[in-house]
């Protein structure tokens, strides 16, 4: 057994173990942790897996802000309940267990067809979408899957975060109680802002930078400014508020927007929609999706339709 | 060469080694403090020995200078979140600062 084998038997079991633990763990509070766990984890599985954009989105949003979500969702439990801290699970639906058995079967079924799948003899999908991909000027083949042939899915993905944004803007509770901020006058919780927040807008620049030749884009520089964001309302340096102002309303559509006019603007050129004339389209429509997914992403963490500065 | 391979083994597995004290300390020392003290120190010099054995690995200025940031943010970050945990704790027992 080389060293590589045995690394990845320890991923998958680690995750498979953290997946269940989640599940049937035994508080709340540590499921939480232990999905954050789990997170971390899917991002190291993606990474060996050679697969480093799908590793970045996975420790951002899906360890990063997911988790900070649930926590920050658990504090709220804790003020409206206290009782439920430390509370044992009840247990679950009936459902549940039928369920979990028949998904894992499902799971393993289409494993199973996928490890017997012979290799395919001649072109295949793939070598053709490269070899495409030598005329235009994108030396990262996983955004400009996104970008060419994939323009619909990240059309209705910007979509379904504008519309998940009307949601919260709806739902959202008119009292504008807002979740008692850490207390901004520790000192080192400040050092660490003025570090932490010009890091994560240069990373998040290069990300969106770099989306075109290395791993990196739209989505992971969103994930990354959104973070930034949202440790500044965690220490009150931006505070909820249940309206959006005209500039906030702007860019939480502006992705949407800009993709689309750029989109369909090609139909008046004799093109398909959504082909991509040149390089300068591409960092155009990244960089407004990047604004719009910080600021929905952002905007979902604090569960508000808006922000704004602390009042003085 | 081989010298220099040799130095990145020894770094790794004496990093590792700072690793694991660091969580057999957050696992099996009495309470918050102690563990905090176990996990927080330990793992910087964990961190900083196995980011020097890349370093070294790679034989690059550039990567190098990238592992030092590494280094360098997961150390403000466990100051920070250390000093926030202790801090929390503080307060839950009554003290006021």
């Amino acid at each position: 057994m080389t060293a590589g084998t045995l690394l990845d038997f320890l991923i998958i079991t680690g995750l498979v173990w953290l997946a269940w633990q989640v599940v049937a763990g035994r508080e709340l509070f540590r499921a939480i942790i232990m999905f954050i766990a789990l997170g971390l984890a899917m991002a190291v599985a993606w990474a060996r897996l050679g697969a480093p954009d799908l590793a970045l989105a996975e420790a951002a949003i899906g360890a990063g802000l997911t988790g900070a979500m649930l926590l920050a969702t658990y504090r709220r439990l804790l003020e409206h309940n206290p009782a439920k801290g430390g509370q044992r699970y009840a247990r679950s639906s009936r459902l549940a267990l039928p369920v979990a058995v028949m998904s894992s079967l499902l799971v393993m079924l289409l494993g199973l067809t996928l490890v017997n799948i012979m290799p395919v003899e001649g072109e295949v999908a793939g070598q053709q979408a490269i070899q495409l991909m030598q005329a235009v000027p994108m030396e990262n083949p996983v955004t400009g899957v996104l970008l060419l042939w994939r323009g619909y899915d990240t059309l209705l993905e910007m979509s379904a975060l504008v519309a998940a944004w009307l949601a919260l803007r709806i739902l959202q509770p008119q009292d504008a109680a807002t979740l008692p901020p850490l207390s901004s006058s520790i000192p080192l919780l400040q050092a660490l802002l003025a570090a932490a927040v010009p890091i994560a807008v240069l990373v998040g620049g290069y990300l969106l930078h770099a989306g075109g030749k290395a791993p990196g884009g739209a989505f992971q520089a969103g994930a990354v400014l959104a973070g930034a964001g949202v440790l500044l309302g965690l220490t009150g340096s931006l505070q909820r508020s249940t309206r959006a102002s005209r500039l906030l309303r702007a860019g939480v559509v502006l992705g949407l927007i800009v993709f689309s006019v750029l989109g369909l603007g090609q139909l008046a050129f004799g093109q398909p929609a959504f082909a991509i004339p040149g390089l300068w389209t591409i960092y155009l429509v990244e960089g407004a999706l990047t604004v719009s997914i910080a600021l929905t992403l952002l905007l979902l963490f604090l569960g508000s339709a808006g922000v704004r500065r602390p009042a003085p | 060469m081989i010298a220099l391979d040799l130095a990145v083994v020894m770094l790794l597995v004496v990093g590792c080694g700072f690793y694991l004290a660091g969580t057999i300390g957050l696992l099996r020392f009495p309470d918050l403090h102690s563990r905090l003290h176990a996990l927080t120190k330990a793992d910087n010099v964990g961190l900083m020995l196995v980011c020097a054995a890349m370093a070294l690995a790679s034989r690059s200025v550039r990567v190098a200078l990238l592992l030092l940031i590494v280094w360098a943010l997961a150390l403000l970050a466990s100051t920070v979140s250390a000093y926030l945990i202790a801090r929390h704790a503080h307060m839950a027992r009554g003290y006021r600062t």
